[in-house]
């Protein structure tokens, strides 16, 4: 097989994380030749997801040889859950039950054989993000035709965490046409906030932030006479910030989130369908479409630089065999570290969560699907973002909820986000059946990834180095970076131009074309069921 | 190399595409002419149905296949088709007109079809119309035929109220933007929860939910016009009494005015003329002509003389007949007035709430106190809670108004007219003067309430902002004698009524000359221009 790989591409991608697929793709698409490599067997990187089998592995690849995976460390693993299920047990309650109780089934007494049972029906993302509906990455998806690769869900509800509980977060107008939370004059002052910042052309932004420049969002907001709780839903969930945000950053942040309503949901966020490790890979489809040639298990050994005929040519060394090429477009935890000039700044890490649960954090008549933005609990905290998915988003098997937490790392991912957690799980065990406020962790994992988000210049011009992961909500910086990468290995092209579908192409080829097919004289039918 | 990829350029697009424009309208030429020729032969068969359908389904909105395809139907039905086989037949015109509804969603005569498939065929279900409305209603909400279907349906198959009532909540809460949904629910509400003590139209604690829910869609956003719509409605929907306000009996002429239009059969039930207790029959006439009038005039043979006993006995709302004692000054008529009463009669726990409500506007309007909406709502919050105590603040709004909202300031000026001449009303009607002057600074656009006056002698309507078209509504003047429009805006006496007058005063208006010289031989009073 390695004896078919040719030997001299254009573009070689190394990693398949969310930047090196966009630019892969780009490439391809516009006819450069594009070999993309991945040393592990599976697409995505850090940003993939993984069932829970794959989970297992990569949990214990991590513990086992720390050195392989050093943007991943504090990794602790918890059940709350036994062993096995106590079948006969379930069945006693089964029996007793029946009367009283037909309305709700019995609630499935979950177990590590029953998640190993059921491991397929898990996707547990590393990068759990959404998607703006107006956001960059939606737009991208839109104009490339890549859209049609992936498919994604609304999230139904932004909630925070006000007054020591869960409430719903009025952001769209029927959100505060509907909520009891707030008052009548409320309403319209959240309105007024709304509609304005939404409303400003630049000259009136200018004018009305004229002042602002070095004060807080929060100052702003209370200078406006929004009541505390107005500023608590605008601040933490809708700019998804914290106390000391600067005011024109609030403003952007509120104005992205507003300008993505209305498109699909009653949310802006669109989450997609068995994960965010979906997407990378929807891009490195449409490069194989367009003639990439992907190598996964294909570890790098070696990168070197080189001027052949006044041309810079980047030789790789891969499994005994040199590869060529014009442009090396490789993800910054592959890349050799004398590539990288300078070392990039040591950056905040990040600081994640995931939990699997028996039940919704709030439940509510339809399956939710929720983003809950935490204020910071103590001074010396961040804002917490969580993301609760459920099975319809294919992340998990029936009766299950996936939820995950990110924030910016202050001591370890297991300290920062664990008094977050108990404010919204049961953590201590016990009989899953029970019904209570709070749903119940059956399983946690806790660990902090390297920030390698920062963009990073490499020695040499036709190394293109990619970042890893953010801590923010969205993939804009991705789309962002992988753009100008592209434009340097292609200036003046087109980035990622309208794919065509299948009834638009003409196959003009040298074989006898056979009979033609016959069209049905009257389009009339055309939906119609075809007999 | 082969199945290379090459996309077809726009030019070959468009060329593409009208080729098949092209083909498609030789296809449907083809086929209206032979439909055509098939009718005038009356080959009401069906391969005419299955042409018909063919381009309907391209053109739902030929209205003429429609007929056709009903009359073929029709045969059938008559011809003792087996029940069977007109089901199908039935079914797939169902099937037809919803194919339709997805090429054109607002298709009146799809939809019309629809209706008569159901009406007509002997097997309808409805559960699947009712579920055929929700899917549409899913794709969109704000479609009114999709709204007129389903009430339909549910006139038909009767789903509990409570549930359709329901049905409306949640879509408002979808998105409240939506005057169907709140017409429909207004419906319902009167029907679901009426006030069968109070004799209200909704009940207490329905119709404050009602205002809080619609109050909350205005301040959500205040630019949306469907909220105002229907928080007018529900302040609107007190109990209305239909009062006779004054009669007069003169010698030559009797008046029996009343505070809203109203028919014949409701004069003749319900108003008795009763001369020394003794009932007087008579023959009844609007002033107008119209079926349905403010001013009845009374055609009796009793002649009125001096120191008569004169009542009428007229029977409310609540089924009581009241008497309506008549005064007498020498050298007048007998004249007979009951008390004004314009207030909104509101349940306690209602205008506990209204109030409520004026506070939080009140509160909104120091926040923004441009706001024209706050404003308004708040003025008609104001009157409608207690019109006489809050004259002025709402006279002084209305005045705002006018300057704040210019696209408006006509209906702010009638508004004033209105609600200035009720105020002045309930002085006029302690005195027992017979002249009707106005007593308010700003002028009149419009006569509202002019029946109130009919008893009047004298009436000046001099210095206001009437234009030619208040003429006509002149009429319920009957036994008026002098009148004066001096100083308005009259441009033509064409539709001036016929009056029983002795002086008329036109100065100050651009009338043409002629016009007043043909008046001047016309009628027998004093003109004065």
């Amino acid at each position: 097989m390695d004896d078919d790989l040719p030997t001299d591409f254009q573009v070689i991608v190394v990693g398949t994380g969310m930047v090196e697929s966009i630019v892969a793709a780009a490439c391809s698409r516009i006819g450069k030749n594009v070999l993309h490599l991945d040393s592990s067997d599976h697409y995505g990187g850090l940003w993939a997801s993984y069932n829970f089998d794959g989970l297992q592995k990569f949990i214990k690849e991590v513990n086992a040889d720390p050195k392989r995976q050093l943007q991943v460390y504090n990794l602790i693993e918890k059940w709350y859950i036994e062993k096995d299920s106590p079948q006969d047990e379930k069945k006693e309650d089964d029996e007793n039950k029946t009367d009283d109780t037909k309305s709700e089934p019995v609630k499935k007494i979950w177990s590590h054989a029953s998640f190993t049972a059921e491991y397929r029906k898990f996707n547990i993302d590393m990068t759990p993000k959404l998607l703006f509906s107006r956001g960059p990455l939606v737009e991208l998806l839109i104009s490339s035709n890549i859209a049609r690769y992936a498919e994604f869900r609304c999230v139904t509800r932004v909630l925070t965490w006000l007054n020591d509980k869960l409430m719903p977060v009025p952001c769209s107008r029927a959100d505060v046409f509907a909520t009891e939370a707030v008052s009548i004059v409320e309403k319209r002052m959240l309105m007024k906030m709304l509609t304005s910042i939404v409303g400003y052309n630049e000259e009136e932004m200018n004018n009305e932030f004229k002042d602002w420049n070095d004060k807080t969002f929060k100052e702003y907001l209370s200078h406006k006479g929004l009541t505390p709780n107005l500023i608590h839903y605008v601040l933490f969930a809708i700019a998804g910030g914290t106390n000391n945000m600067p005011c024109l950053e609030g403003v952007k942040e509120c104005k992205k989130f507003l300008m993505s309503l209305g498109r699909y949901g009653n949310t802006p966020f669109l989450w997609p369908m068995y994960g965010s490790g979906e997407l990378p890979q929807c891009f490195c489809r449409l490069c194989a479409v367009f003639g990439g040639v992907y190598c996964l298990n294909r570890p790098i050994d070696k990168v070197e630089t080189k001027t052949v005929d006044d041309k810079m040519v980047v030789t790789i060394d891969s499994k005994s065999k040199t590869l060529n090429c014009d442009h090396l477009v490789i993800g910054i935890n592959e890349c050799p570290k004398n590539l990288i000039s300078p070392e990039p700044a040591e950056s905040c890490d990040i600081s994640k969560a995931v939990f699997i649960t028996n039940g919704s954090i709030m439940p509510s008549e339809k399956e939710p699907l929720t983003l809950l933005r935490f204020p910071p609990l103590t001074d010396d905290d961040n804002a917490v973002t969580v993301l609760e998915v459920g099975p319809a988003t294919g992340s998990c098997p029936k009766g299950l909820y996936v939820v995950y937490f990110i924030t910016n790392k202050v001591k370890d991912a297991e300290s920062d986000l664990k008094p977050y957690a108990e404010k919204i799980f049961d953590m201590s065990g016990g009989d899953q059946t029970q019904t209570a406020d709070k749903p119940k962790c059956l399983w946690s994992l806790f660990y902090n990834v390297k920030d390698t988000s920062a963009p990073v210049a490499s020695s040499a011009d036709a190394v293109h180095v990619c970042s890893g992961p953010d801590a923010g909500l969205d993939f804009d910086r991705a789309v962002e970076q992988a753009e100008q990468i592209f434009k340097k290995i292609c200036p003046g092209e087109e980035f990622l131009p309208r794919a065509p579908d299948p009834e638009e192409i003409v196959f003009e080829d040298d074989v006898t074309h056979g009979p033609e097919f016959q069209r049905e004289e009257d389009d009339a039918d055309g939906d119609a069921p075809k007999e | 190399m082969h199945g290379r990829v090459k996309v077809r350029t726009t030019e070959e697009e468009k060329a593409r595409k009208e080729r098949e424009r092209q083909e498609k309208l030789k296809i449907f030429k083809y086929a209206m002419q032979k439909i055509q020729s098939k009718r005038k032969s009356s080959e009401l068969d069906k391969e005419l149905l299955e042409l018909t359908g063919k381009v309907l389904s391209s053109n739902p909105d030929i209205y003429t296949l429609w007929n056709i395809r009903r009359d073929i139907l029709n045969i059938f039905r008559k011809n003792n088709e087996a029940d069977e086989s007109l089901s199908q037949m039935f079914d797939a015109e169902l099937h037809l007109t919803e194919y339709c509804l997805k090429i054109n969603p607002k298709s009146y005569c799809a939809w019309h079809q629809r209706e008569w498939v159901l009406t007509t065929r002997t097997d309808p279900d409805w559960s699947t119309e009712l579920s055929l409305c929700n899917t549409y209603l899913k794709l969109d909400s704000r479609n009114f035929h999709t709204w007129d279907y389903r009430r339909f349906v549910v006139s038909q198959c009767k789903p509990p109220l409570k549930v359709e009532f329901d049905f409306t909540t949640d879509k408002l809460l979808e998105d409240f933007s939506n005057y169907s949904a709140w017409h429909y629910r207004s419906k319902m509400l009167v029907e679901l929860y009426p006030d069968l003590e109070g004799g209200r139209p909704i009940e207490d604690s329905h119709h404050k939910h009602e205002l809080k829910m619609v109050q909350s869609a205005a301040f959500t956003d205040p630019d949306d016009t469907s909220a105002w719509f229907y928080q007018r409605w529900l302040l609107g929907a007190v109990k209305t009494t239909i009062r006779l306000v004054t009669y007069v009996i003169a010698p030559k002429k009797a008046t029996f005015a009343f505070s809203k239009h109203v028919d014949l059969s409701f004069v003749r039930s319900k108003t008795f003329l009763l001369i020394n207790n003794q009932e007087i029959v008579g023959e009844w006439y609007s002033c107008t002509g119209n079926m349905y009038d403010v001013l009845w005039v009374f055609k009796h043979w009793a002649s009125i003389t001096d120191a008569l006993d004169i009542k009428v006995m007229y029977e409310n709302n609540d089924g009581i007949k009241e008497e309506i004692l008549s005064s007498k000054c020498s050298n007048s008529p007998y004249i007979g007035r009951t008390e004004i009463d314009f207030e909104r009669k509101y349940s306690a726990p209602v205008v506990e709430e209204l109030n409520n409500q004026l506070e939080a506007c009140r509160q909104l309007l120091e926040l923004e106190p441009d706001s024209k909406w706050t404003l308004l709502t708040t003025t008609v919050f104001l009157h409608c809670i207690n019109s006489r105590l809050n004259y002025k603040e709402v006279m002084e709004n209305l005045k705002t108004l006018k300057n704040v909202d210019k696209l408006r300031a006509g209906y702010y000026s009638d508004l004033i007219t209105k609600w200035s001449v009720e105020e002045q009303l309930y002085s006029d009607y302690k005195s027992d003067n017979r002249q009707f002057k106005v007593r308010f600074t700003e002028t009149m656009s419009s006569l509202p309430h002019l029946q109130y006056y009919s008893f009047c002698e004298e009436v000046d309507l001099s210095n206001q902002n009437l234009s030619s078209k208040v003429l006509p509504s002149l009429i319920v003047l009957q036994h008026c004698k002098k009148l004066s429009l001096a100083n308005n805006k009259l441009t033509s006496l064409r539709y001036f009524p016929i009056l029983d007058l002795e002086e008329l005063n036109l100065k100050g208006n651009e009338l043409d000359k002629n016009e007043i010289e043909l008046l001047k031989t016309s009628k027998n009073y004093n003109i004065i221009y």
